[in-house]
């Protein structure tokens, strides 16, 4: 409880001061994020050591102008200055130094290596273990964007069906006006001949009424004088044409 | 400039994420590339306020920590650094000590 206040307290402090160094600083400044400069700082490989400990730059500095042996050479024999002029001193806790020394040095090439595998295998799984949860969740994400893909392909597809079946309705449409446009057609004619037929029947009727008529008109109006005539007309006829 | 608060020269919006292994100041030269006769004025153009040697310390002791310590797969050399570190200043400030145990009156 107590050291959350104090934690609260130096914020407090804190937050006052840096930011008003952030806007004095920025007038002086372009105020822009310097990335040439300032890169955002990544986590490196481990540096060079050699002998276990000792930096390789030091090495480094020495091999030009002494070469390789240099800073060996230089280390071997300002131990035995130190050792010669005792500011060394080789008292007991020297020598409890040196079998510590054998101790350590045993144990690191004999352990180490085993260690080591084993500890950047530990390294490797924590290292999976924190990545999982967003591996596994870019991994869901990209496969709902192929799912929406896909989907949006399938509406693509929806769409050209139903172009489809628009153009089916239209063809039933056109069918069925052909159709209707048939039957009125074949409904007049089958009217039309029916009035044709009508009339042929009347006039036929009519013109054997007519026929009738005047033919029993025509008989009745035959006298027997006429037919009397008539007879003696072909005779004569008949007989003109025997003489012949 | 309170304890624990950023270095007067950083600025979150130039610098970006603050490293405490930098020196955030104007850069002057590297110690390593000085000529000799310019160390004189070097030292002069430091600044030996206790807050500035502390901040060196701070970068000294992060730029460490970043270079040995802190990468994702380090080896012993870190703990063997410690360890010799640790034995040299133990030694040096029990010299006083020691001294009594040598061995030769005359070197």
């Amino acid at each position: 409880m107590f050291s959350r206040l104090a934690l609260r307290s130096v914020a407090a402090r804190q937050s006052t001061p840096t930011a008003l160094v952030a806007r004095g600083s920025a007038t002086e400044v372009s105020g822009l994020r310097d990335e040439k400069n300032f890169p955002r700082p990544v986590r490196g490989e481990p540096g060079k050591v050699r002998l276990g400990f000792i930096p390789e730059e030091w090495f480094q500095f020495f091999h030009a102008k002494t070469g390789v042996t240099g800073p060996y050479t230089f280390g071997v024999g300002l131990a035995t200055y130190l050792f010669s002029k005792e500011i060394y001193v080789m008292e007991h806790e020297y020598y409890t130094g040196l079998s510590i020394f054998v101790m350590i040095y045993y144990a690191s090439t004999k352990f180490g290596p085993k260690l080591a595998e084993f500890l950047d295998k530990e390294v490797d799984n924590v290292e999976t273990n924190w990545n999982a949860g967003r591996l596994s969740t870019i991994k869901s994400l990209e496969d709902s964007i192929a799912g929406e893909k896909e989907a949006q392909w399938r509406a693509q597809g929806q769409e050209l069906l139903i172009e489809a079946k628009k153009e089916n309705v239209l063809l039933q449409l056109e069918a069925a006006y052909r159709e209707r446009a048939l039957t009125a057609y074949q409904e007049v004619k089958r009217r039309l001949d029916f009035q044709l037929e009508k009339t042929l029947l009347e006039r036929r009727i009519a013109q054997k009424n007519m026929v009738d008529w005047i033919v029993a008109n025509v008989t009745k109006a035959i006298t027997p004088d006429q037919e009397k005539q008539a007879m003696d007309r072909c005779i004569a006829d008949l007989a003109a044409l025997a003489k012949n | 400039m309170a304890f624990g608060d950023y270095p007067k020269e950083y600025n979150p919006a130039v610098h970006g994420p603050y490293d405490p292994a930098r020196y955030y100041g104007k850069p002057d030269t590297p110690f390593g590339q000085l000529k000799l006769n310019e160390i004189g004025s070097w030292f002069g153009r430091r600044s030996k306020t206790p807050s500035a040697f502390m901040g060196a310390c701070s970068r000294v002791w992060w730029r460490w920590q970043h270079k040995y310590v802190q990468p994702k797969k380090v080896g012993i050399a870190p703990f063997f650094q410690l360890l010799v570190g640790s034995m040299t200043f133990f030694y040096a400030i029990n010299y006083g000590k020691m001294k009594h145990h040598r061995n030769y009156k005359y070197h």
